[in-house]
């Protein structure tokens, strides 16, 4: 039977136990400078912590060894007391280093989701900030063709009336007159102020590029077919009734694809696996209509009042921004937009715009010929003509 | 708030060494295996252990691992888990030694290896240098590596 020698022993436990009380006071330093750098890392918050803890282990687990290998092999039980005390310290320690870890678990998750929340709000801010520019754009563009059409309009009719005068002042007119050549020089400027008018309203015309002739039909087919994943992880069936005519009118293709997405994700919220959302549209005498029905939660009447209203949410985390933009895009486009919503049974979607069949979009065509070049000024006098008419307005 | 604290610390030690006996009862005993002071000691090794296998978990669930300085903290977590496992054998086999046969005296002293479980405690009373030395080191220089480099991989 061997002895083996304690005191290499005890040697190497306290050189150990040394070491590892600097090397934990670096650690706190370094992870000192961690938090430092920035404060509201949950990470290094939590290193930050075990660091601490780690550091009052090394100096309790030192002395309650140190005090335990005095009692049992230095002969020394008055000290029994204040080892018991310490490795009660270091108990506590455990339970410590074990609850910051596992506190730490908890924290990290809800850490990862803010972080998660935090990216999906700065993606939708991004977007809703693109689409607002957007739509200023289209309602800067829309005014600004608007009021040139209407200057247009307004010098047209002052200019027919100078027009036929002059033409009927040359008819009155001898061919000796002197007076002729000014009536003729008065006619011919009219002709040419006319004649800049016309362009002018062609340019404001072409202006509204924002809107192109385009079909419901294939914007919402092309709508569905991107969002079609997102349904079928959530195992909602759609149910597409498109309309066997083509809807066509002058739309901007983007926006309302913006407006049918947000819509759809809406009801796809809202609606339980295995429920079913219908999207229909349809021909109506003076609309394109698009429905969208889902068979989800629904809504209270107080509720649907303000679902139009900036900022009302239900969601967590929703900007209460994403109907607005929709009704937005529908009023752009000179539509109705109307919501029904019946508690447990679903929420249904109206969109009404106002469309032209007799315009078929043509393959790389987006706007209609020019017409011919004008005309000029008309020669009817304001006896036989009374009051010129205006030229309609194209839109 | 430093300054309460270094007021209080000593104020709860001196109320504790004063503390009437029985207040104490429970600890009389407590590096004898059996009582409830070594059953609490025993199982926080294990919650420390266990926390640890948590925490590597969790560095893995978040792919912190792709950092130098997480990896090292990961080996850092895999150390001071066989720590404590060892730690709780070590305990154990000490706690429940009877009787240890010491000769000698003063540096001089020796440990009669009369049975296994003497083994037992002469070899885990090592894993202070072989567990604990590495795993600190390891913690160092992962914290070390997040400071200097945290974007490392």
């Amino acid at each position: 039977m061997i002895a083996l020698p304690l005191a290499p022993l005890w040697i190497l436990e306290y050189l150990s136990a040394l070491t590892i009380l600097i090397l934990n006071l670096l650690s706190l330093r370094l992870s000192q400078r961690l938090v430092v750098r920035d404060p509201e890392n949950a990470l290094w918050l939590f290193l930050n912590w075990l660091a601490i803890v780690f550091f009052m282990f090394s100096i309790t687990h030192l002395i309650s060894h140190a005090l335990h290998d005095l009692i049992v092999y230095w002969n020394h039980p008055n000290l029994a007391l204040a080892q018991r005390i310490f490795g009660g310290f270091d108990t506590v320690i455990y339970v410590v280093i074990a609850s910051i870890t596992l506190f730490f678990h908890r924290i990290q998750r809800m850490y990862r989701r803010m972080e998660a929340d935090h990216h999906h709000l700065e993606e939708t801010s991004h977007e809703i900030l693109a689409l607002n520019r957007e739509m200023e754009a289209l309602v800067m563009e829309r005014t600004m063709s608007e009021m040139a059409l209407g200057m247009a309009h307004g010098i047209r009719n002052p200019l027919h009336v100078i027009g036929g005068f002059s033409h009927r002042l040359l008819r009155k007119t001898d061919e000796d007159d002197p007076s002729r050549a000014w009536a003729t020089a008065i006619a011919e400027e009219a002709r040419r102020i006319e004649q800049m008018v016309e362009r002018f309203e062609m340019l404001a015309q072409r202006k509204t590029s924002f809107f192109a002739q385009e079909d419901l039909n294939v914007i919402v087919r092309s709508t569905l077919e991107l969002l079609l994943p997102e349904l079928k992880a959530k195992r909602i069936s759609l149910v597409a009734e498109i309309c066997s005519e083509p809807l066509v009118g002058r739309f901007n293709k983007h926006l309302l694809k913006v407006a049918l997405s947000h819509l759809v994700r809406n009801a796809v919220e809202a609606t339980r696996p295995g429920g079913t959302l219908l999207v229909r549209t349809a021909m109506e005498q003076k609309f394109a209509v698009l429905i969208i029905h889902d068979t989800g939660r629904g809504m209270p009447q107080d509720v649907v009042e303000k679902v139009f209203v900036p900022f009302y949410t239900t969601k967590i985390g929703g900007t209460g921004l994403g109907m607005v933009f929709v009704r937005q895009i529908v009023d752009e486009h000179r539509g109705i937009i109307t919501l029904d919503s019946l508690v447990g049974q679903g929420t249904t979607v109206t969109i009404r715009l106002p469309h032209r069949f007799t315009d078929r979009p043509e393959v790389g065509e987006e706007f209609p010929p020019p017409p011919p070049p004008a005309a000029p000024a008309a020669p009817e006098t304001p006896e036989t003509s009374g009051t010129p008419e205006p030229p309609k307005d194209r839109d | 708030m430093r300054r309460r604290l270094s007021q209080v610390c000593p104020a709860v030690f001196v109320l504790v060494l004063l503390s009437p006996r029985y207040a104490l009862a429970q600890w009389v005993t407590w590096y004898q295996f059996g009582t409830e002071g070594s059953y609490v000691h025993e199982i926080a090794h294990l919650l420390f252990a266990f926390s640890m296998l948590f925490f590597i978990h969790e560095i893995f669930h978040a792919r912190l691992q792709r950092f130098r300085g997480f990896r090292l903290l990961v080996w850092t977590w895999a150390i001071l888990t066989f720590w404590n496992l060892d730690a709780f054998i070590g305990h154990w086999a000490d706690w429940t030694l009877h009787n240890p046969v010491i000769l000698g005296q003063g540096w001089g002293r020796e440990l009669l290896m009369y049975d296994f479980q003497t083994w037992l405690v002469y070899v885990t009373k090592i894993d202070h240098s072989l567990f604990l030395v590495p795993a600190f080191l390891l913690f160092y220089l992962g914290l070390r590596a997040l400071v200097q480099k945290p974007g490392a991989e």
